[in-house]
């Protein structure tokens, strides 16, 4: 059988574009299918009413939101149909390069630790944590090289949770007065900070020019396509090459497979021409094929492709598939700067960070980093982060966000989640997307020990603005809920085992000759740190593996 | 759908209550009742329409509490305040129709005012950027060179 590709992508969010360009460039005829569009810096405005930080009316990236639904089980069990600008639908940003696109370039590599939760703390009851099949050692190469290739900015001396052989390709974000303000209050604690990695250019790098600051940062497109992922480097690397095909407004049905069961295609609906509003159902097919399409649709899809001799999904030999679902528990302690320190009202503004917590806390499984939080949208910080006394409304309230806009300081940190079979994707029974497909299914809710953690990060995030000099702190208790979000991860877990998840090692599916999956599914945990360089450094990873395979 | 110009006037009123101006301009000299006007007229669903009877039920308060013929519109700030502190605690004097309730109905008032007047002026809520300007909040994304 002859093909026109080599390997299918299916998603051309963070990991699908560095496939893409390792692949393309490495001599592999690749097709890259995006349900987004490819968007221009103006076709995603400074809408403060509809952004990923704050969909309350949709946002910008979305395709065709009201065709594309999702099922939410709340905690009576009771059905909720939601569509994309509703937080329980767990949105990631549907556009070529992904959540990327309006990110805020947090930049971590996980904590050594990350890779081996279960022999580090045991495995708690109701919950099924368990150690990578990989470990620290295997990614350190792919993470310095998503550092480089993707350029990160960051603090090579001072960044001392996971071992690093070369420095980052780009100085660190300035600091504010607020964050050298956290920084002292830190030292009086003991506790050791410096200034985290972001995914900008701190100065010109790679064709594109520097940040300026601007005060419109996360949950934005950048001005001056400062904010890197693989939309703007890998991915222009494998369309010049000459050896990608970019299709968007593709949307995967199905992944085909052969009498034997092995992956041979895919199929898509997908523009009759580039621009016409009509779709027509195409197949493609390619020795390799890879999923990589969000936590999520990436579970759905593979139960989508049910076959006779995989009837409950590709992948679900051993019952892991759609399981597992982690994001971040996000404590969050707010207060207020003395009158003598202002805040700058710079972006990105995250320039002052701890990992003094991610391990190592008595009685408590694993932990988060804290950093201070992004240069804040007025509206935002009305809804999120006034004194919880202040009148809601009048001259009362107007005169606070007057006082008070310029003085609020928050200090957070996405806690390493205690995974739980029960926290999981399957296929609505009832509801469909507009292609007639059944809609992603979300149920489950937080282990109890990933609230107990998320309590005690909360203590610690108070104590750090108390020790500061913040003349007011406050902040709300953990609750248990279904987590995903922006960090979904953990419906195709890898594992050594077939018996223990759905890909091998490398996101190969246990089974499968040549399907893959590769984005935060893999993860079977998900550190305590914001995830995207790990799923960069897996998808470096597993592309050079196929460009190692024969 | 379209408001009455009885209930047009409450709603001005209501929104001068909830932003009002100071040394600063409030809801409507940033136009926030252009916004709010815009949501619930734009929106045909039935929460949008429901929302508007709130307008009447809000002048059916004030004559309950002042008398014949004292709309909201017509009363003291202070009386105003008084009557809108009442429906967010809940503490209706009349009956308001279902699925009408008289602190949602206030409560979700106040947060489309908000949303208008803090959110970008392309919105319609904050002209000329009136609240950013109160808070020394401005985007500056204007970039040296053009992105792609």
């Amino acid at each position: 059988m002859t093909s026109d590709h080599d390997v299918i992508i299916v998603g051309a969010g963070l990991a699908g574009g560095i496939l893409a360009g390792v692949l393309a460039e490495g001599g592999r005829r690749v097709l890259l299918l995006e349900r987004g569009r490819s968007l221009a810096y103006s076709e995603i405005p400074g809408d403060h009413l509809r952004n990923h930080r704050l969909t309350l009316y949709g946002d910008h990236t979305t395709p065709d939101p009201a065709g594309h639904p999702r099922v939410f089980i709340d905690g009576a069990g009771v059905p909720h149909t939601v569509l994309p600008h509703d937080a329980r639908y767990q949105l990631n940003a549907f556009t070529v390069g992904g959540g990327a696109r309006v990110w805020g370039m947090q930049a971590w590599r996980f904590h050594p630790d990350d890779f081996r939760m279960a022999t580090r703390y045991g495995v708690a009851d109701g919950s099924s944590l368990a150690d990578w099949p990989i470990g620290y050692a295997d990614l350190a190469p792919f993470y310095e090289r998503a550092e480089h290739e993707i350029g990160v900015a960051g603090d090579h001396a001072g960044t001392t949770h996971a071992p690093r052989a070369r420095d980052f390709p780009l100085p660190p974000v300035p600091r504010s007065p607020s964050a050298e303000w956290l920084a002292r209050g830190a030292d009086h604690l003991g506790w050791r900070t410096f200034t985290p990695p972001l995914a900008v250019n701190t100065r010109p790098y790679l064709g594109r020019g520097a940040c300026i600051q601007c005060a419109q940062c996360i949950g934005f497109a950048c001005p001056t396509d400062a904010k890197n992922g693989s939309h703007n480097t890998l991915l222009p690397r494998a369309l010049a090459s000459g050896r990608c095909t970019l299709v968007t407004r593709a949307h995967a049905s199905r992944v085909l497979t052969d009498g034997s069961g092995q992956a041979i295609g895919v199929e898509y609906f997908a523009p009759t021409t580039t621009d016409s509003a009509t779709l027509e159902r195409r197949t493609a097919r390619a020795r390799t094929i890879i999923v990589s399409s969000g936590a999520i649709e990436s579970a759905r899809l593979l139960l989508l492709s049910a076959s006779p001799l995989q009837p409950h999904g590709l992948g679900n030999h051993s019952d892991h598939l759609g399981r597992h679902v982690q994001g971040h528990a996000y404590p969050i302690a707010y207060g207020l700067l003395p009158p003598d320190v202002e805040s700058s009202l710079l972006g990105p503004g995250v320039s002052v960070a701890t990992t003094q917590f991610n391990h190592g806390n008595p009685g408590i499984i694993g932990g988060a980093m804290l950093a201070n939080d992004f240069v804040k949208l007025p509206l935002i910080f009305w809804r999120q982060s006034l004194p919880p006394d202040t009148p809601r409304w009048g001259l009362a309230n107007k005169r606070a966000m007057r006082d008070l806009f310029r003085r609020g300081i928050d200090v957070r940190g996405p806690v390493q989640e205690i995974p739980s079979p029960d926290s999981r994707v399957t296929l609505d029974p009832a509801v469909r997307d507009t292609f007639g497909l059944p809609v992603a299914r979300l149920s489950g809710t937080t282990h109890p020990e990933t609230v107990r953690t998320a309590e005690f990060m909360r203590a610690r995030a108070e104590e750090w603005l108390r020790a500061s000099g913040a003349e007011r702190v406050w902040s709300w208790p953990a609750e248990k809920k279904f987590s995903a979000g922006q960090h979904q991860a953990g419906t195709c877990r890898m594992s050594a085992d077939p018996r223990d998840g759905v890909t091998d090692p490398f996101g190969r599916v246990h089974g499968h000759d040549h399907l893959f999956v590769c984005d935060g599914s893999l993860h079977v945990t998900n550190g305590g740190f914001n995830p995207a360089l790990t799923i960069m450094a897996l998808a470096f990873r597993t592309a050079e593996h196929l460009l190692a395979s024969p | 759908m379209s408001l009455t110009p009885s209930q047009l006037t409450a709603l001005r009123s209501l929104l001068d209550r909830i932003i009002p101006a100071d040394d600063f301009p409030g809801a409507l000299a940033a136009g926030t009742d252009t916004y709010v006007l815009r949501h619930l007229l734009g929106d045909g669903s039935l929460g949008t329409n429901v929302l508007l009877l709130g307008f009447s039920q809000l002048d059916a308060e004030s004559v309950a509490r002042h008398g014949p013929h004292q709309t909201f519109a017509t009363l003291l700030p202070t009386q105003q305040d008084a009557l809108l502190a009442d429906l967010a605690a809940a503490r209706p004097m009349t009956p308001w129709p279902p699925p009408l309730a008289a602190a949602p109905w206030f409560h979700r008032l106040v947060e489309l005012a908000h949303e208008g007047f803090y959110a970008d002026p392309a919105n319609g809520g904050n002209r000329d950027a009136a609240s950013w300007g109160m808070l020394g909040y401005a985007p500056r994304t204007t970039p040296e060179r053009a992105a792609p």
